[in-house]
């Protein structure tokens, strides 16, 4: 996917005057927020299964070279081919290669956010093989030749309107704005693609090391379509997807679809080990997993490793007030809201998305939900402290930080100073004691009044008062 | 090196780890594996597995009906397919053959579904409480697509073999085979989709409709 | 007792009748008050910017000036969860010093907290007349869990009325520097949150941090509504009738 968060508070202005997603977003506000409290009145002992699925994550990342083989080990000998990307250029490369050697003419996909990282569609495409999203929403933004703008909804920003302006003008029908009517156009339309594609394209929401299984996660179908219609199956996924068995599975998954959509559990959870044999009526005759690093690898070990528990249920953006207001595509890449402001400068580099993990004011809103308990805030500033320390952040930012330091570690200058700016700014307030425009903080009064002080400090008048008995 | 040497060479360093690991590494990570330890689950119980599981197949937009015999399946599913003004003919699970569809009245094909299939009848190796989950291995006797393809699917469930939790369904699918099938599929209600506006539609890619008969 | 109040920078600079109240409500408690003079900020804005080093400073500084009190109070969610959960881990090579800061930001707590779970107090001396709204700051919400602690003491006040508003736990976009550096979505957020408060149809928004009741008092005034007051609870807590 083209990395656009370097430009990230360019996107933010350009996204906070567009009405029509505004109006979008607005409708999307708080109804995976509230669907995930509703459903999570049934799990009595939330708290309990965050620590135990946080641990198991845990667990998983403190053995994973250990995990990956024996998931490698069980995988072939049920006649899965297990392929490793070190980038995701090679995630690319792998995939055409596969298609190429059996004659791939026609890829279905369902969602795989990993693909998005290595722009995998395009780069199919341009080898001359036919690639057809079948996720609803990943669909539409096929169409539409737009990015995901959510992890598990990807087209949250479009209205109706716009699905059935694309879809009148893509299936040459008559434009309708009735929900279940798209809703069937897309199946009558994608229906053919599943029976005649060669190859299946999946994500895979976990791998379970003890059987060698890849798990996905999915509402549609159209993940069991693209997995046991066509004779190949690849499966896409991040090298910190392993859990050690079906058990782990199970905690994690009772988290997982509560956390994202807010569900109990999702309509489909398919556990995939192997091919087609003897014992089969169905099912691919080829199965792949391409396990993809990219930048994980690195985060072992450092700082910032917890963010490689990350299950990929979005709740984090849900109820992120900065997500809700600006959306996903603001972010630049394929991550968005706290989980995307840790680990897009993570993949792709700081330098290239310097402003994200300043995206946040620290609620903690992200914290109190993310069901492996990933300290999102604490994350992202540690990101925050690296390109302080590199020196990434504008100069003046960088001085007044040091300023306010100096000054507040020296009281008596602290104290001068502050006398004088108080009386200055209760002077700017005037009658109204309304500050409208403060230079070097025009970006709190460009909408925002700054209230006036009173014109002398605390410490002041503490000490006049006690003067004064 | 290989790009797997490196990704491993990789994650032994971030971890702190000697490169090559000594067999004792290996042993003891795998050793809470092998203890296959379990989770915790929901601590709010439930008296009747049978009954919390008809609770919330309701949720999920699963219907449900209870006969009293095996026997009573065919005609059960004729009233069913009948009062939906569907079509009576179907594909079935070979396991299923032997029931008397045709005395129902219905017309069954025996195998894998086609595109062509509307309705598709199929057991269940056993159903989950918690969720309402029916977990389905593949095979050669219990073909995945007869409960993808087709727009209707009826699954036969025997009412003894509703389990608490998913849990429990793994130890009884590990408890009668060795291994997992090539796919288990859990399946809770018909496909959906709330992509459009979180607006949820029911009938994505799978069926629209999933009907339970227990017995 | 011995309590030692932590004014915080901003009530200092911007509001300093919320200091004086807060030490108004401890001394009605029964605490004895001190100040100690040479005390300046926490400093959150830096460590929340990425230095580090102003957290190790200004928390070196903190401990020197508060460690002879019993307890240390401040009338803010946001800089007492900066000393009681950020100032933890701040000396990994002085473990003594560390040890020392430790002791002390568990004797450190917000106002309206220390009032109800420390004193225990479940009255307070106010002659307020109206309808408020309380909003929950962020830090002092998620980091100390101050929920009940501010809406029990407003409740004890004879001549007013809680009008909660719908979502008055969603952040008001302050987020300290956040609000200067993306200053477009701080004002976003602080729409919505003036909104919410707007709708509940109370005169007056209260809060325990002044950094938010200082961004939601200069958005209303911005939209043009120069009615709605925004007060610190301390001040609420204390009123007195003129």
């Amino acid at each position: 996917m083209e990395l656009t968060s370097f430009t990230f508070k360019k996107n933010v202005k350009k996204k906070l005057s567009d009405a029509r997603l505004q109006n979008n977003m607005r409708r999307f506000g708080g109804r995976f927020v509230e669907a995930r409290a509703k459903v999570m009145q049934e799990v009595d002992n939330l708290e309990d299964i965050r620590v135990a699925a946080a641990a198991i994550r845990d667990r998983s990342l403190a053995h994973l070279d250990t995990y990956l083989t024996l998931f490698e080990e069980q995988a072939r000998q049920r006649g899965t081919i297990v392929h490793f990307a070190e980038t995701a250029h090679d995630v690319n490369r792998i995939v055409i290669e596969i298609a190429k050697a059996n004659q791939v003419k026609k890829i279905v996909k369902s969602k795989s956010m990993v693909s998005e990282e290595s722009g995998l569609n395009d780069a199919v495409i341009n080898a001359g093989i036919e690639a057809i999203e079948t996720d609803l929403g990943e669909y539409i933004l096929q169409l539409a030749k737009e990015p995901p703008s959510h992890i598990i909804a990807p087209a949250i920003h479009k209205s109706v309107e716009e699905v059935a302006e694309l879809f009148a003008e893509h299936h040459h029908t008559p434009k309708s704005t009735d929900i279940p009517a798209l809703c069937r156009e897309a199946r009558e339309q994608l229906r053919p693609h599943f029976l005649s594609a060669d190859m299946g394209i999946s994500g895979g929401n976990f791998l379970i090391a003890e059987t060698g299984s890849v798990a996905i996660v999915t509402n549609e179908g159209n993940g069991r379509m693209v997995t046991t219609m066509p004779k190949i199956h690849v499966a896409i996924t991040g090298i910190e997807k392993v859990l050690g068995t079906v058990n782990d599975f199970s905690t994690i998954l009772r988290l997982l679809t509560r956390s994202a959509t807010g569900q109990s559990i999702t309509n489909y959870v398919s556990v995939m080990t192997g091919v087609k044999d003897a014992a089969n009526a169905d099912g691919p005759e080829q199965s792949h997993v391409i396990l993809v690093d990219s930048g994980r690898s690195r985060l072992l070990g450092s700082r910032l490793q917890q963010a490689l528990r990350c299950i990929r249920c979005g709740a984090c953006m849900n109820h992120c007030p900065v997500y809700q207001n600006i959306g996903g595509h603001a972010y630049g890449w394929v991550y968005p809201g706290p989980i995307g402001a840790v680990l897009t400068p993570s993949y792709v580099g700081l330098k290239e998305a310097l402003d994200l993990p300043q995206a946040s004011t620290l609620c903690g809103a992200c914290q109190v939900v993310c069901p492996v308990k990933i300290p999102l805030p604490e994350l992202m500033r540690v990101l925050r402290e690296d390109s302080f320390a590199d020196g990434l952040r504008p100069w003046h930012e960088r001085l007044s930080v040091h300023l306010w330091r100096f000054t507040a570690n020296h009281p008596k200058l602290y104290g001068f100073l502050t006398r004088y700016v108080v009386k200055l700014l209760k002077l700017m307030g005037g009658k109204s004691g309304q500050i409208h425009w403060l230079p070097g903080l025009d970006g709190w009064t460009e909408g925002r009044d700054m209230p006036a002080p009173t014109g002398s400090t605390f410490r002041d008048q503490y000490k006049a008062q006690r003067h004064e008995r | 090196m290989s790009a797997r040497d490196n990704i491993f060479a990789r994650i032994r360093r971030g971890l702190g780890l000697p490169t090559h690991p000594e067999p004792a590494e290996r042993e003891q990570a795998l050793k809470v594996l092998q203890e296959k330890p379990r989770g915790p689950r929901p601590s709010q119980v439930w008296q009747d597995p049978v009954q919390r599981f008809i609770e919330r197949c309701a949720q999920l937009s699963t219907t449900t009906e209870t006969v009293s015999d095996i026997l009573a399946i065919p005609m059960a599913v004729a009233s069913y397919l009948n009062q939906h003004h569907l079509t009576r003919e179907m594909v079935i699970w070979p396991g299923l053959a032997h029931l008397n569809w045709q005395q129902a009245g219905l017309s069954v094909r025996v195998g894998s579904a086609k595109n062509e299939d509307l309705v598709g009848v199929t057991g269940a190796f056993c159903a989950i409480a918690e969720t309402a989950t029916l977990m389905m291995p593949s095979g050669s006797e219990t073909p995945s697509t007869v409960s993808l393809l087709p727009e209707t699917h009826i699954a036969l469930l025997d009412k003894s073999r509703i389990v608490n939790y998913m849990e429990d369904a793994w130890d009884l699918y590990l408890s009668e085979h060795k291994t997992l099938p090539r796919a288990v599929n859990f399946i809770s209600g018909p496909s959906r989709t709330a992509d459009i506006e979180q607006t949820i539609i029911i009938g994505a890619h799978g069926p629209y409709r999933v009907h339970v008969i227990i017995y | 007792m011995k309590v030692g109040l932590f004014v915080t920078c901003l009530v200092d600079m911007m509001r300093p009748s919320v200091g004086f109240s807060a030490i108004d409500l401890l001394r009605q408690a029964g605490c004895e008050v001190v100040v100690p003079e040479n005390q300046t900020c926490c400093g959150q804005p830096g460590f929340n910017s990425g230095d580090r080093e102003s957290g190790r400073t200004l928390a070196k500084r903190f401990v020197e000036l508060f460690e002879e009190c019993d307890y240390v109070v401040a009338p803010s969610g946001s800089c007492t969860g900066m000393i009681r959960i950020h100032y933890q881990d701040l000396f990994p090579e002085n473990p003594s010093l560390q040890q020392r800061i430790n002791q002390l930001a568990e004797r450190t707590f917000e106002l309206t907290d220390f009032l109800v779970n420390v004193l225990h107090i479940d009255q307070v001396n106010s002659d307020f007349k109206g309808n408020v709204t309380y909003h929950d700051s962020c830090s002092g919400l998620r980091e100390l869990h101050i929920k009940e602690q501010p809406r029990q003491l407003l409740k004890s006040i004879t001549g007013l009325t809680l009008k909660e508003m719908e979502q008055a736990e969603l952040c008001c976009g302050f987020g300290g520097t956040f609000s200067v550096k993306l200053g477009d979505i701080a004002t976003r957020m602080s729409d919505n949150k003036c909104r919410y408060a707007q709708q509940s149809g109370a005169e007056v928004i209260v809060g325990g941090d002044l950094g938010c009741l200082l961004n939601i008092e200069g958005r209303l005034r911005r939209m043009g509504d120069s009615t709605t007051q925004v007060k610190h609870v301390a001040e609420i807590l204390t009123y007195k009738a003129k």
